[in-house]
């Protein structure tokens, strides 16, 4: 291997290195590629008893669907979600009694790894405040 | 007999193992566990090399989430050598170094309901857990990037790593990346779902064909490069891995030369 090719290898990896582990140490859940834009843009507010439609970007294999269960189960009130990779959809119910907030929906899907476009609430069930 | 037997204890601990998900089987992916959620992944492999020596290894891989794009990872390797003197020989166990990295995702952008290219960076460092002449005996820090796309039915990944060895080296190295040289890996992959040609609504496994390009140079002048053809099943709760790997190029000094690598893999996904 060329001595130039080893110098400069060893240098990208000390940068890495050098903006790695600080920005890691200082705030982890700062960091990264987190799409904080895409969570503003769904709102305030809560999501009222009944279905409602969550349109998600990135689902790209059978895994996703584990992840995104895993996500939402987490968040009280939210059951049964099912998962439509081919048309990118999650349709979730909300029990009766429960109010989960919109922006805890989008922090799970981001959590999960993916990025929530938008939610379509069921109007006849009572849909999103 | 001792073989057969030992391989198949081997191929019962991968089976015990469990791990994440759409993933080449050789190199890595800009995949991250969601936050607090852990993932083991177990890999049994079996290589043979020249003169009929053979190793097997059963790699145990725990990864974390610590938050949203950042993960720490630790990678733990069995191994059991069938080597001439003065390599581990008459099926010899030994644990391998244990690497324990950091993973930063740094780009997620989901283009649509199938489509997303990811990149992270990773640093870590190789311990000297090794025994029975499965250690390089000294803290080697590496780091390195990775990037994944994922368009339709093909699937890309690319990484670069780059080994610092700060110590002499294993005493009989057993893979070019073994010597007491600086190494670089350089990897390549391309997944293709063979089926189902569209995802449905239902949930349902995917298979894929797999063929990766694996590589190790180092700074001291010997490198190897495989190509490494393999079958995924993945499925929302669990994927099964299979594959071979194959050299296309070696120049060894200090490593004897491979022949053939077989791969299996069990991953349950929880």
């Amino acid at each position: 291997m060329p001595a130039s090719l080893t110098a400069t290898l060893r240098a990208v990896c000390i940068l890495t290195a050098v903006t790695l582990l600080p920005a890691c140490a200082a705030n982890p859940a700062r960091v990264g590629a987190s799409n904080e834009p895409a969570l503003a843009a769904i709102g305030d507010g809560t999501l009222a008893p009944g279905r409602h439609d969550l349109v998600v970007r990135g689902m790209s294999c059978p895994k996703c669907i584990s992840n995104v269960d895993l996500q939402l189960k987490r968040i009280d009130g939210v059951v049964d979600p099912q998962v439509d990779m081919k048309n990118g959809r999650v349709v979730i119910t909300v029990r009766e009694g429960a109010s989960p907030s919109r922006a805890a929906i989008a922090r799970a899907i981001e959590d999960a790894g993916f990025t929530l476009a938008e939610i379509r609430s069921d109007a006849a069930a009572g849909g999103g405040r | 007999m001792r073989r057969v037997g030992s391989f198949a204890a081997v191929l019962a601990c991968a089976a015990a193992s469990t791990a994440s998900a759409q993933e080449m089987l050789n190199m890595p992916a800009a995949t991250l566990p969601s936050p607090g959620v852990l993932i083991p992944r177990g890999q049994a492999r079996a290589y043979r090399f020249e003169d009929s020596q053979w190793l097997l290894e059963q790699a145990v891989r725990l990864e974390y989430g610590i938050a949203r794009d950042l993960s720490i990872a630790a990678d733990l390797p069995l191994h059991q050598g069938f080597f001439d003197a003065p390599r581990p020989s008459d099926g010899d166990f030994g644990l391998g170094d244990l690497d324990l990295s950091l993973e930063l995702r740094i780009l997620r952008e989901d283009l649509n309901a199938i489509d997303t290219v990811r990149a992270s960076i990773f640093a870590g460092a190789e311990l000297p857990t090794g025994t029975g002449g499965f250690g390089g005996g000294s803290v080697d820090p590496f780091a390195g990037a990775v990037v994944t796309a994922i368009i339709g039915r093909h699937g890309f990944d690319a990484s670069a790593r780059y080994t610092f060895v700060t110590g002499g080296g294993h005493d009989h190295p057993i893979f070019a990346s073994d010597t007491a040289d600086d190494f670089v890996n350089l990897d390549l992959g391309y997944a293709y779902r063979l089926y189902p040609a569209e995802f449905g609504e239902e949930r349902e496994g995917a298979w894929y064909a797999t063929l990766e390009l694996n590589s190790t140079f180092t700074t001291g002048g010997e490198h190897a490069v495989l190509l490494s053809p393999g079958l995924l099943l993945e499925a929302p709760s669990y994927a099964v891995e299979l594959g071979l790997q194959v050299p296309v190029t070696q120049d060894l000094v200090h490593a004897p030369e491979l022949r053939i690598g077989f791969v299996l893999g069990l991953r349950l996904i929880f």
